[in-house]
């Protein structure tokens, strides 16, 4: 059989089975231990390249981010900074939706998870909403499309992933996510303002509950502080600060506000453990299935199909992928077709001599819009189900909040020099900038 | 561990589909992947604190992975008694009868089938890291993969588990319709 041929079965054979039911994980190993036998690998070596797919320093920040995440939620930390989130846009119309937008930004700051992030909201604002009025569809719809902006705003697990495959700067990608990931929420909140349900009218908040709600939410927001903070200044990984970002909520956040979830740590171990290994496990199998679609020469044959359409301008290489990553990521879950394409998505930056962070992060704002799109819409369908909305009606309410998605992605790819402000400032070395022969300031790409 | 802990850590969700005696198993996976996660946290913890001092232990980096990639294959056993793994779809929970059966049936053998393949393989590529090192630790390679055929039992076993019950009791149970929601049921 012709590799293009192996390629095909294999990936036909993984839709295969995961549309019939079996976990992700075992369908990809299933598809990569067929495959092979077509090939002149051993089933034994590509054993073992699923544990080589997770044998990454850099993979072990994502348990910390997801600890956080937990740690934070299960303590019920996170109502301070709901209560912040309230003072600050509760009064405008639609309270409740920009309470909602607003509170997942300051929590993707905290954590890497978006499931989190749904879980959090649909236990404590959906419930309100529900009783101010609000259409549930459009609770769910609104809840799944704000916590995409935990993939996107600082810590990121999709960037971290990106990152540890792509040989890219997670640090460079964490930066590069704050404007996506900011338009994202605009969007929504102007949606909520100009569009959604009015909910009730409330007053705005006097200056000395904005100042005791803001002291109140203080130090859970300083982890977004200590995780930048650490990575910028050179002190951590970011597999470090997602460490001492774990410490802080466990030896400070948690004994100062909630004592008695002492107690509880342990379980609460016990399930983010069980929680990081689902990804993870998805990871390693990915890996093996990006190997074998490397060694049978994929990224030649996509990519020479790719160019074939949209020649070797970066801009049109950027959109046929995000054409093709808006589909991939409408079946696939994120992690999974991050790893499974990373070596077409490097011959493709390659060829259209493209910023391979501008790339990153173009192609993870993308992954980010299959979160709330059918079938897998990881997100909404969570939403959903927590909500207890039909997950088809999820999606009629979810339709116009797609245009804030498509037009975030469309600003990400035409204007690279916005995108990437950041992280050119801040972190230079991550879009390719050197220090200048002389010690003073960078030289960058253009 | 108190019998009320130990409850806790076993999903009741699809007792259909399990047996009380593999339930201890299930307990004991989730305490080690509490371990793992724990244990790497302060490993990485330990490596931060040494390095600041300015005598860093090399070798902990190794304990961190160890104790991460252990915890993603002891998760993953874990994750296969509790039906906790990733789907595409979930399209058997709206099926009932005999297609169901016959689709889960099916489903379970791919899983045993690659499970069994993860155990053989997994046991010769840990016997041949036997000879390779990590440095500079020189810990053998086979006690990470080690835990690739142990994690291919695990899996192996749940799954038989899940097939000999589902095959007698049928696949359907009342936590099915948990994930469908449908437009009658919503609460507006």
């Amino acid at each position: 059989m012709s590799n293009g041929g192996i390629l095909v079965f294999m990936a036909s054979l993984f839709l295969l089975l995961g549309y019939m039911g079996v976990p992700v994980t075992f369908a990809l190993i299933a598809g990569v231990l067929l495959a092979v036998q077509f090939t002149q690998i051993s089933m034994q070596s590509m054993v073992g390249q699923l544990f080589h797919g997770i044998d990454s320093e850099a993979l072990l920040a994502v348990p910390f981010f997801l600890l956080v995440g937990e740690l934070m939620a299960s303590s019920d930390v996170v109502h301070r900074m709901i209560r912040l989130a309230q003072t600050l846009v509760g009064h405008f119309r639609g309270g409740l939706a920009q309470v909602v937008t607003l509170f997942s930004m300051f929590f993707a700051g905290i954590s890497g998870s978006s499931t989190a992030d749904v879980a959090v909201l649909s236990r404590t604002v959906a419930p309100e909403m529900d009783r101010e009025g609000y259409d549930r569809a459009f609770t769910a719809a609104l809840i799944a499309s704000a916590s995409t902006m935990a993939n996107l705003i600082p810590p990121s697990i999709m960037a971290i992933v990106y990152g540890a495959t792509g040989n890219v700067s997670i640090g460079g990608l964490f930066l590069a996510g704050v404007v996506p990931g900011v338009l994202i929420g605009l969007g929504l909140m102007v949606y909520s303002y100009v569009w959604g349900p009015p909910g009730f009218k409330k007053n705005r908040a006097s200056f000395s509950e904005l100042a005791h709600a803001t002291k109140e939410a203080g130090m859970p927001l300083m982890i977004p502080v200590i995780i930048m903070g650490g990575i910028l200044s050179g002190w951590f990984t970011p597999t470090e600060a997602g460490m001492i970002a774990c410490v802080y909520v466990l030896l400070v956040l948690i004994p100062i506000y909630r004592p008695r979830h002492v107690f509880e740590l342990p379980r609460d171990f016990m399930y983010a453990g069980l929680l990081y290994s689902l990804p993870l496990a998805a990871v390693a199998a990915a890996s093996a299935f990006g190997w074998m679609v490397a060694y049978l020469r994929g990224p030649d044959i996509v990519s020479s199909y790719i160019t074939g359409i949209a020649g070797t301008s970066g801009p049109m290489i950027m959109f046929s992928l995000v054409v093709l990553f808006i589909i991939v990521g409408d079946f696939i879950d994120a992690v999974p077709a991050i790893i499974i394409f990373m070596p077409i998505i490097n011959k493709l930056t390659e060829i259209g001599n493209i910023n391979p962070l501008h790339m990153g992060v173009v192609l993870i704002t993308t992954l980010v819009f299959g979160l709330i799109t059918p079938p897998y819409g990881l997100s909404l369908l969570v939403a959903s189900k927590y909500v207890g909305v039909g997950f088809g009606r999820a999606v009629v309410r979810s339709l116009p909040l797609y245009g804030v998605f498509l037009l975030t992605i469309a600003f990400v790819v035409l204007f690279p020099d916005v995108v990437l402000y950041l992280p050119k400032l801040l972190l230079p070395e991550s879009v390719g900038c050197f220090k200048a022969p002389g010690g003073a300031g960078y030289i960058c790409p253009n | 561990m108190s019998e009320t802990h130990f409850r806790s850590l076993v999903l009741d969700r699809h007792r259909h589909l399990k047996w009380k005696a593999f339930d201890p198993l299930e307990a004991l996976l989730m305490v080690l992947c509490g371990v793992c996660i724990f244990m790497f946290t302060v490993s990485v913890f330990a490596d931060v604190i040494t390095r600041t001092l300015g005598d860093p232990w090399v070798w902990l980096q190794q304990v961190t992975t160890a104790f991460f990639c252990w915890g993603v294959f002891i998760g993953m056993a874990a994750a296969t008694r509790r039906n906790d793994h990733f789907y595409l779809t979930e399209i058997t929970k709206r099926m009932k009868g005999t297609s169901r059966s016959v689709i889960e049936a099916l489903n379970r053998i791919v899983v045993l089938v690659v499970s069994v393949l993860l155990t053989y393989y997994g046991w010769q590529n840990a016997i041949l890291d036997l000879g390779s090192f990590r440095m500079p630790s020189l810990i053998p390679l086979t006690v990470y993969t080690g835990i690739v055929p142990f994690a291919g039992v695990m899996i192996g076993l749940f799954t038989i588990e899940q097939l000999v019950n589902g095959l007698q009791n049928g696949f359907e149970g009342p936590e099915d319709l948990e994930n469908i929601v449908t437009e009658g049921d919503s609460h507006e």
